[in-house]
């Protein structure tokens, strides 16, 4: 059991502060527990809380941010409207320092991300190996079977390495003009350093991408927003959660359907999900489907109705709302339909044209939820906030008019 | 709760008969469970290099410093080298005396024979050269012997090294002789070293000489085990092969030199790897032929009965046959068919297999490009038991009833080898040569101490069997319990109706042992992990208290994403159990009992305790091992008792990057746990012992060059003015002796508590054996400590006790385990690390025993 004291958080404040509001409604509130289920809905109003829920997600390392007011908001600017690129390179195993050929490249992964819009778009292929050293077979069956278990022979899916790397180029470097940066992991650097080399010496092309660690990248973020250096411990805590292993829409469709975790794309977007969730944050920016995979936090659950006091008040009105009213989860989504445009190569998708939709998930719930309850009144103060998201989305207008 | 870590935590305390058959050579890895062996496969065996750089400048010594003899593979055998440490010199309380007194004495017979020397046996060591310098080791050796300096004496050489019973007139000898392409060789012969028979460069070499006898009793080296294909034990209905043979070894013990035999069994399967190719081949017919055999045999270890090795299958090279030809090592062109017609007189029957591809392991640490080995399928065998094999209960049943020898059983056998050494000719006559003298087996008196009670809330109970006590703790109130008051439940849709009964089930055995368990909220899920994941994710708010997750299979990637996440990501307790378990009719008490007393070590509740008389004694356990996934890290896990009475723990585990299992982080680990002491005791530990498992052969002097040091200054940082006392105890799990008692003119595994403390033990350490299991098939494994340091200055006596107590504590089984508890956790944790998380768990989580 955590140790109680330690979960005392700003929601655990904010319901404390509740308490005598909800005892003079009559409600039968004697502590903080009790109170919890009252006091979601008000909680998620502010818009510029972050996503996570108290005490659930990842983030709790103590660290206080500065005031954020007080800094200025030009170098915000560049640096939210700033572009990076996250790449890897997954090969079957890695052989011994004394053979010519150190990696076999099988999958890459690479997303265009910013603070500001999430990720922009994301390139994935698998790559034809080319033939596995002799006697080196098992080596790498073995170390393809312990992680993404791509098969190392007769793999249909795997494309010739100087397509791949010229689709990669495209699609990080489409104008001529200066590279953008591109960052990896920096357990991972050598390697996929090592296979970007290999396949520009397969495809002859010339190699000009300079390949960065993330973790420079956070302690830069941070450093330039908050002036002062992070700790090393906290920058990998922070890039090494588990939470979005099995989120929708973050692997590749392959590993996807194996359900296998281990996926070049699913690393790299991890790691734009992370960084989202604890830097974006940081700087008030809402947090949309292009930064965290929301969708998978509406609620997708049965829940027994007759043992379960549920907690959040949200999800239990939601929840009888989707009995109700089954369309209403389905038109919210416009997941997965690829729209691809002639000029980018395969592989490439541009989530930006089918997420268009912005706008924190909860305030959506709450909004679906607050159209049908009664008291709608409440979140007049956040209408102004959503009305753009409001016009895109008129199955919801269909939906409260029902009510 | 997993199958997996389940099988693996019981089978450690009711099926404790060691896996005797071949033993594994290096660290054993998680995956090979008892009777797999997969030796690493033994290349060409050609002993040594040649090449040592050794030049004794000062003459003549008798010392063992930088004994530089080369074992097979060129490697110094690692048993030899954990001989040089010496740490019982330096413990006053033991120089004189280190056995114990307490205890019915019992009688025991032992693997051990006595060897007899001459009083005055010396060995002669010589470096021996070659002007001008000779690259290949067989022409050195073929030069040396011709000589009649050397013709009838008894003698060992590796290419460069010469070990001589008799000692050569001149201190540098000067032999020169002829090659048969006519070049004049000068030998220079220099006497480098004067041995005693203690010397632990003696002890390797007693060790050829065994093995030129075993193989003329025509037994097999493989690995390092000898076996003797002649009398194989055939399991038809499986098509396996067992060969018997037994592993030996000669070393000093306490007070003489002694030869230790085990048997063990080399598990082959009957067929070849061509008849399964065949076989497979009718299977799946033409299209996915290759790649379902590279998928089946690859990673596999075959023998060639020919050379009787073993390889291991990297690859098959589906463009080479048989009546290709290859270049050998002379350059001259040859056919597979021819080689092998010439060399073995093999006849090969079918001209269109492929051949079998194995990497040979480079002898020097160079990175010179690895050699390969063509192998012809049809003349390997497979040898060790598919993954497939093992889940088989029937077939690992029927090998069980092979190999699992009881004592007596084992003792005739061991008999056997006796009486085959004393009368081979050839044997007897290698033995005599060397002034070696063949005796009788060895036996010793042990002690029996006494078993102990348990207590738990308001009784104490003294168990039937210190082996399991559950039945008599089950009305028993459990020391205590925090009680559960929210807590959720995540399953499937379909598991609704086992959910009822085993809840109700849950609340009764709970609220009988005094844990109160109230009705937790139910969250239904679709089957597979992200659906319980993101229910997880939703649900754990900072009240939940524990959640249950009930899996309907036993797919590791749910119980890894589970564990994964609830242990560092978002720190609650949590239980998996598995549908199946929850369906066993008539099982249901038992299963819900177990389960309860999971659940409260998890939210950090305490079962029951030992009567353990000293106060202020803090007792820790140490394991490491490799991370699953990254073979670069290892784990180290640390679990150290926070209150007087050993009841509540703090557990930790950290993850750094090393080669070898010695742990570098022990400082932050003692220190967390020293402060963690000061939290609940308001002072600190007037002692602590450390208990350290995970060590590997040749380990020891690392370990106390190197961890002791840590765990010394963390324990003197802690306080300014009396820092607390220190043992550390290394643990471990397989050793060479074994003990029988006789009874009733038969023999039988000794009982619980039984002590062995002299004559089977080491004159430089300060050591025990231990019997904490019992075996219920088999013979019983004793577990060996070793007390590397120790300024508490505990009687053996207290400390033999004390230990035996400790492997009362184990909360996830009620009975007796084969190492201290502490330990066990420490197993426990650094096994859930390593296989499932691969991350440090939160530290919320450090004080309650989260990973059972």
């Amino acid at each position: 059991m955590p140790n109680r004291k330690a979960s005392r958080n700003a929601y655990y404040f904010f319901v404390q502060e509740k308490i005598p509001e909800l005892r003079r409604r009559g409600l039968p509130v004697a502590r903080v527990a009790d109170a919890i289920p009252y006091c979601s809905a008000d909680w998620a109003k502010p818009v510029s809380t972050p996503l996570r829920r108290p005490g659930m997600l990842v983030s709790k390392q103590s660290f206080s941010p500065p005031d954020i007011s007080s800094l200025s908001l030009d170098s915000d600017q560049a640096l939210l409207g700033g572009i990076f690129y996250f790449l890897n390179i997954f090969s079957h195993g890695e052989l011994p320092p004394h053979c010519e050929q150190r990696f076999l490249p099988c999958e890459i992964g690479c997303v265009k991300y910013s603070l500001q819009e999430g990720i922009l778009a994301d390139f994935h292929s698998f790559i034809n190996p080319g033939e596995i050293p002799r006697g080196f077979r098992f080596h790498c069956q073995a170390a393809s079977d312990s992680s993404h278990k791509i098969p190392i022979s007769n793999f249909e899916s795997g494309h010739d390495q100087a397509t791949v790397l010229q689709n990669l180029y495209r699609f990080i470097h489409p104008n001529p003009g200066s590279w953008p940066p591109v960052y990896c992991k920096s357990d991972d650097r050598p390697r996929v350093n090592w296979c970007l080399k290999h396949m520009a010496k397969a495809s002859e092309i010339r190699h000009d991408l300079e390949l960065l660690t993330v973790e420079d990248l956070v302690v830069g973020i941070y450093q330039e927003k908050f002036l002062k250096e992070p700790s090393k411990t906290w920058v990998r805590s922070l890039l090494d959660v588990a939470m979005w292993d099995y989120s929708s829409n973050t692997r590749c469709k392959w590993h996807e359907e194996n359900d296998i975790l281990f996926c070049a794309l699913a690393v790299c977007k991890k790691i734009a999900y992370c960084i989202s969730n604890s830097l974006a944050t940081l700087f008030g920016i809402q947090l949309t489907e292009a930064h965290v995979p929301l969708q998978d936090y509406k609620a997708s659950n049965s829940v027994t109705p007759k043992m379960v006091v549920l907690d959040a008040g949200r999800y239990q009105k939601l929840r009888v709302e989707n009995a109700g009213f089954p369309h209403f989860s389905s038109s919210s989504q416009g997941q997965g339909s690829n729209t691809a445009t002639g000029d980018y190569p395969s592989g490439v998708k541009i989530s930006g044209q089918n997420n268009s939709v912005r706008g924190r998930g909860i305030t959506r719930l709450l909004e679906s939820i607050s159209s049908c309850s009664s008291n709608i009144h409440k979140f007049s103060t956040c209408e102004t906030s959503l009305t753009p998201y409001m016009s895109q989305k008129d199955g919801y207008k269909s939906f409260s008019s029902l009510s | 709760m997993s199958g997996r870590a389940r099988v693996r935590a019981r089978g450690i305390a009711c099926r404790p008969s060691t896996p005797e058959i071949g033993r594994t050579q290096a660290s054993p890895s998680p995956a090979s469970v008892d009777v797999s062996d997969k030796d690493t496969p033994s290349s060409s065996g050609y002993m040594g290099t040649s090449r040592i750089s050794q030049k004794n400048k000062d003459g003549v010594s008798s010392g063992d410093v930088g004994c530089t003899f080369l074992g097979r593979g060129g490697r110094i055998r690692r048993e030899f080298m954990d001989l040089g440490a010496c740490t019982r010199e330096k413990l006053a309380h033991v120089r004189d005396c280190k056995t114990g007194s307490s205890g019915i004495p019992v009688k025991l017979v032992t693997n051990l024979f006595n060897l007899d020397l001459p009083q005055d046996w010396q060995l002669y060591q010589y470096y021996v050269t070659y002007i001008p310098d000779l690259e290949s080791r067989r022409l050195r050796i073929a030069l040396l012997y011709s000589h009649s300096e050397l013709f009838n004496k008894a003698k060992v050489f590796d290419g460069a090294i010469l070990f001589l019973l008799e000692k050569l007139e001149e201190k540098v000898t000067e032999l020169s002789s002829e090659t048969q392409r006519g070049e004049t060789v000068k030998i220079v012969i220099t006497l480098t070293r004067e041995l005693p028979s203690s010397s632990p460069v003696c002890f390797q070499v007693f060790s050829i000489i065994f093995k030129k006898i075993l193989k003329k009793l025509s037994m097999y080296q493989i690995g390092r085990n000898y076996y003797n294909p002649s009398e194989p034990v055939e399991i038809p209905q499986y098509k396996l092969t067992l060969w018997p043979g037994y592993s030996v070894s000669v070393s000093q013990f306490e007070s003489s030199l002694l030869f230790s035999a085990d048997v063990c069994y080399k598990v082959l399967r009957s067929e070849t790897v061509l008849e399964f190719m065949t076989d497979l081949y009718h299977k799946t017919g033409l299209s996915s032929f290759t790649q379902a055999c590279e998928k089946e045999l690859l990673g596999l270890i075959v023998l060639t009965r020919y050379n009787n090795k073993t390889y291991r299958i990297d690859d098959i090279d589906w463009s080479v046959r048989p009546t290709h030809t290859f270049q050998k090592r002379d350059g001259a062109e040859i056919s597979y068919v021819d080689y092998y017609k010439q060399q073995y007189d093999i006849t090969l029957s079918d001209l269109n297999q492929p051949v079998l591809v194995s990497l040979l392991k480079s002898k020097r640490n160079d990175n010179t490009e690895a050699r390969i080995a063509h192998l012809i399928p049809e003349l390997c065998f497979l040898t060790g038991l598919t993954s497939q094999a093992i889940s088989d209960f029937q077939l690992m049943k029927a090998l069980a009833e092979v190999t699992h020898l009881s004592p007596l059983g084992r003792q005739q056998r061991l008999a056997r080898l006796a009486d085959d050494i004393q009368r081979n000719k050839d044997a007897r006559f290698e033995l005599e040569t060397w002034g070696l003298h063949f005796g009788c087996q060895m036996s010793l008196t042990g002690r029996i101490v006494p078993l102990e009670k348990i207590l738990m809330q308001d009784q104490v109970c003294q168990p039937m069997s210190a082996a399991d006590w559950s039945k008599d703790v089950r009305t028993c109130k459990i020391l205590s319990a925090p009680s559960l008051n929210k807590w959720l439940i995540i399953c499937n849709n379909r598991a609704e109706h086992v959910n009822e009964s085993f809840l109700n089930c849950l609340r009764r055995v709970g609220s009988s042992m005094g844990f109160n368990v109230d009705y937790p909220k139910m969250i239904k899920v679709q089957e597979d992990p992200a659906a319980f994941l993101r229910a997880i994710q939703q649900h754990v708010d900072a009240d939940v208290q524990l959640v249950m997750c009930i899996l309907s299979s036993n797919q590791k990637s749910y119980y890894d994403s589970i564990k994964k996440y609830m242990s560092s990501d978002c720190p609650v307790p949590s239980q998996c159990v598995l549908t199946r378990t929850l369906n066993k009719q008539g099982m249901m008490m038992s299963v819900a009992t177990k389960i309860a007393m999971q659940m409260t070590c998890k939210l950090g509740g305490e079962l029951w305790a030992v009567e353990i008389p000293l106060k202020s004694l803090m007792v820790v356990g140490i394991d490491v091992c490799k991370d699953a996934l990254n073979k670069e890290m290892a784990v180290v896990g640390f679990v150290a008792s926070i209150n007087t009475r050993i009841t509540r723990w703090y557990s930790r585990c950290i993850l750094q990057r090393t080669t070898t299992n010695v742990a570098d982080c022990l400082k932050v680990l003692m220190i967390g746990a020293l402060n963690k002491w000061y939290q609940y005791n308001h002072g600190l530990p007037a002692r602590i012992i450390v208990y350290r498992d995970g060590v590997g052969d040749g380990q020891l002097k690392t370990l106390i060059e190197y961890e002791v040091p840590q765990l010394l200054s963390s324990v003197a940082e802690s306080s300014s003015n009396t820092s607390s006392k220190l043992s550390v105890i290394v643990v471990r799990k397989k050793c060479v002796p074994r003990f029988f008692m006789e009874m009733n003119r038969t023999l039988q595994n000794p009982p619980l508590g039984t002590v062995v403390d002299s004559e089977a033990t080491r004159p430089d350490w300060y050591d025990f054996y231990l019997i904490s299991q019992v075996a219920h098939q088999g013979t019983v494994n004793p577990t060996y400590y070793n007390v590397i340091y120790d300024n508490n200055g505990l009687k053996p006596d207290h400390m033999q006790r004390l230990t035996f107590k400790l492997c009362h504590l184990y909360y996830n089984w009620s009975g007796l385990i084969r190492i201290p508890a502490p330990c066990q956790y420490a197993h426990k944790l650094t096994f859930l690390v390593a296989q499932s998380i691969h991350k440090e768990p939160s530290l919320e989580l450090a004080n309650s025993l989260f990973y059972l």
